[in-house]
């Protein structure tokens, strides 16, 4: 019998995948062994457990700073310390799923940039790449090495009421969250110990290797001077930048430390210039080089574009990814993969409706309070309009500046996340949850790290998992 | 290594040294207040080792520690001082080892935790001075043990001795005013006594010099020993030695650079004690900040000239 009462009050929601429970109010064997732990294990240490984990989070720096009147406010990304389980078997088609998605939106890419045969073919209306903003013709005919476009992704995946995966969005600039995928680890490791061998949970900690071999063999060069470019400390995601370079040993640099010579770009060292060969960038396109792009941008190098089109400098993600993970693209990626690979989609797509298609944006308007609706430019849950919670008065709103525009907007049904147990205030409460594995494209194919990011909508009832929306994470158990 | 690192490095090194020199001072002023609030007054401490724009006055020691240690628009209090350290520390960490960024990164938690202020005005203000100390001595300690010798250690090291040296020099400089405006012996003798304590040279001055201050051995105890590790004489050598490797490493150009040094550095050991008494230990201090200073802005210039 339970020693405790964590699970007494764990109301599911109704029509929605539990990750814990089956229908019939029974655990799921991935769940067994952890939930065996639970039950005896009082609230009182899982509330210690919980404030340890914030003050390990604090004390390694795994924060972000928040200035209000010139003091800085150390944060950190909420984490709740319930792991999420996922199968061997789970695992498997999601691996699959993202490595031949990946595969025909990497091929999308060099088409695009290249002859456009998709558009010839009639499969994707070119009016549609043409305006989006993150078509860079800037790219047009570049050839990039290997012809790998997209090496690191972060695609994010939905569990909907009939236990299927399925793809929300790609995410193919400059992901991030691998970082904490790491950090929960580790983290999990103090909280639970012994716990993670007895479950045989699939380790993640190879991240940093694979990510660097996948950098040095994109270069010629037996031994590349690769680096990582971040935008400064003032990112939210700087800690990110600091715990990778670190994890790698590959010199941290802002686009003040770099330079461009004769087409070559160089970082300025104490003894001179040296040439730099790779560059993970995690500074956006538009911010990549001022002669090119946003003139104002001190985050970039001018000149890089150019010796990057001279093949001198590898950038990863390549400049123009963007065009792959609009959200108007994502609706034909299922169509990119049958046309590419001659393959049906392994992962599905959320039904999408194009609101530029008056058929479609009639029947949105209909069922608006089903919907969510999204501009297909934005990212981190801005801009967004839930049907189901918004005030006639925001819904006539909004429908008034989508009719304005109506190609900068889809709509989707308002989706079931799956939910997964959190503790909230000594209890078990289900709350809902996406997944974001980290896959790494190379010479060598496709890798993705058995685990990942599983963020959570910590507030009652909500949708948003976004940590800008008071979202937090978890760690993500992948079992052997 | 990157420009941008070394520097940072330096200055992450030179904040660490000054607010351990700055709470050093506190806390031997606060013993020596409550013998002789009229020599050891709080003012001279604010007027020199606060910013320098401060209106700020008080003589109350809580008030004055707290402002010292906690007051945000303070520019050199220690808060601020450590905040800055732990940025330099942030954007170098792949450069330094783990253990020195979660000693500085758990050192700024510390002292941002909202009960600390509160606990100075309630509890023995030594105890949280000594506490803070601690923490520099641990930053200390784990570059010893765990930083690897080369580029990155010899430009932290840079950027502790140079600090050092304008410390010291500032404490001289201050105790030196102190000293013309004594009336007697016995207060200069207290001045003197107490600029031990500052620079951390009592000890070693007692156990060389037993319990009679006189103020030639004072000045080569601090000035010009070879052995104490708070002494010109000593920070200079270290500085010289680093700044050989660095530039034997190809990671400095010489610029001059160790031809100030060496100049410096000799010219303190072949000066006697005469000599400075000669030319006024003042000016002699002044000379040092002067060079200092010019080797300060040295290394400066080779890492802000655009690289082209």
């Amino acid at each position: 019998m339970n020693k405790n009462n964590l699970f007494s009050s764990y109301d599911k929601l109704p029509n929605t995948w539990d990750e814990m429970y089956n229908d019939n109010a029974e655990f799921r064997v991935q769940y067994e062994q952890f939930v065996e732990y639970l039950k005896n294990t009082s609230p009182e240490k899982l509330s210690t457990k919980e404030e340890l984990a914030k003050q390990l989070f604090m004390s390694q720096g795994v924060t972000f700073t928040v200035y209000n009147n010139n003091e800085g406010i150390e944060k950190i990304f909420p984490f709740d310390i319930v792991p999420r389980i996922i199968t061997a078997e789970e695992w498997d088609k999601i691996e699959r799923g993202i490595k031949q998605r990946l595969k025909a939106l990497n091929l999308f890419i060099k088409d695009i940039y290249h002859e456009q045969f998709i558009i010839k073919d009639g499969i994707i209306p070119g009016e549609l790449i043409f305006s989006c903003p993150y078509f860079l013709r800037e790219m047009k005919g570049v050839n990039v090495p290997h012809d790998i476009y997209v090496h690191i992704s972060g695609v994010d995946l939905i569990r909907n009421e009939d236990g299927e995966f399925y793809v929300l969005e790609d995410n193919l600039r400059t992901p991030s969250g691998v970082s904490y995928m790491l950090e929960n680890r580790e983290i999990s490791k103090r909280l639970f110990p012994g716990i993670l061998p007895k479950n045989g949970v699939r380790s993640v900690s190879n991240y940093p290797n694979f990510l660097y071999r996948k950098l040095k063999d994109l270069s010629p060069i037996v031994n590349p001077n690769v680096v990582l470019l971040t935008p400064g400390i003032y990112n939210s995601a700087y800690y990110e930048h600091t715990t990778l370079a670190r994890l790698m040993g590959i010199e941290l640099v802002e686009g003040n430390d770099l330079v461009v010579k004769d087409h070559f770009v160089y970082m300025k060292t104490t003894n001179g210039l040296k040439q730099v060969d790779v560059i993970y960038r995690r500074v956006d396109d538009d911010y990549l080089d001022p002669l090119e792009f946003k003139a104002e941008s001190i985050l970039g190098v001018a000149g890089i574009m150019a010796a990057y089109r001279k093949g001198n400098v590898i950038i990863v993600n390549a400049p123009g990814t963007g065009i792959a993970d609009d959200k108007a693209i994502y609706i034909y990626v299922p169509d990119m993969i049958r046309y590419y690979l001659g393959e049906e989609p392994i992962l599905k797509n959320i039904k999408t409706y194009q609101l530029s298609k008056p058929v479609e944006l009639e029947y949105v308007t209909q069922h608006i309070r089903e919907m969510v609706i999204k501009k297909t430019d934005g990212s981190g849950g801005y801009g967004m309009l839930m049907g189901h919670e918004a005030s006639d008065e925001e819904i006539k709103d909004y429908l008034d500046t989508v009719k304005k525009k109506p190609d900068g907007f889809i709509a989707q049904p308002i989706l079931k996340l799956s939910t997964a147990p959190c503790f909230i205030d000594g209890k078990l409460s289900p709350r809902c949850i996406d997944l974001r594995p980290f896959a790494l494209s190379g010479v060598d194919g496709v890798d993705i790290c058995p685990g990942g990011l599983t963020r959570v909508a910590l507030k009652k009832g909500s949708l948003v998992v976004n940590s800008s929306q008071g979202g937090g994470s978890k760690d993500t158990w992948v079992l052997k | 290594m990157l420009s941008r690192v070394a520097n940072n490095l330096i200055w992450m090194n030179r904040y660490m040294a000054r607010g351990n020199g700055i709470l050093a001072l506190l806390k031997v002023n606060f013993y020596a207040n409550q013998d002789s609030p009229e020599l050891f007054s709080w003012t001279p401490v604010i007027k020199n080792f606060a910013s320098s724009e401060t209106e700020f006055h008080t003589e109350d020691t809580i008030e004055c520690i707290d402002y010292m240690i906690f007051e945000t628009s303070n520019d050199n209090s220690i808060i601020n001082i450590v905040t800055r350290a732990r940025e330099n520390a942030r954007s170098v960490q792949e450069h330094i080892s783990r253990e020195s960024w979660l000693c500085i990164n758990n050192y700024y938690l510390f002292l941002t935790n909202n009960n600390l202020r509160q606990r100075l005005k309630e509890e023995d203000p030594i105890r949280l001075l000594e506490e803070l100390l601690g923490h520099h001595l641990m930053f200390y300690g784990t570059n010893d043990i765990m930083q690897e010798r080369g580029p990155a250690y010899y430009f932290m090291n840079v950027g502790r001795y140079l600090e050092r040296v304008i410390l010291i020099s500032d404490f001289t400089t201050l105790k030196l005013k102190e000293i013309s405006e004594a009336t007697d012996d016995l207060e200069k003798g207290l001045y003197w006594r107490n600029l031990l304590l500052v620079v951390g040279g009592y000890q070693k001055y007692l156990k060389t010099y037993k319990s009679s201050f006189n103020e030639d051995q004072i000045i080569d105890l601090i000035f010009r020993d070879k052995l104490f590790p708070r002494s010109v004489y000593y920070c200079i050598n270290k500085l010289n030695r680093h700044i050989t490797e660095l530039i034997e490493e190809g990671e400095l150009g010489n610029n001059n650079l160790q031809f100030l040094l060496g100049k410096l550095e000799s010219s303190i050991k072949y000066t006697t004690i005469e000599n400075i008494k000669d030319q006024g230990l003042q000016n002699f201090v002044d000379g040092i900040k002067q060079d200092i200073g010019d080797i300060s802005e040295n290394i400066n210039s080779v890492y802000y000239t655009p690289i082209n």
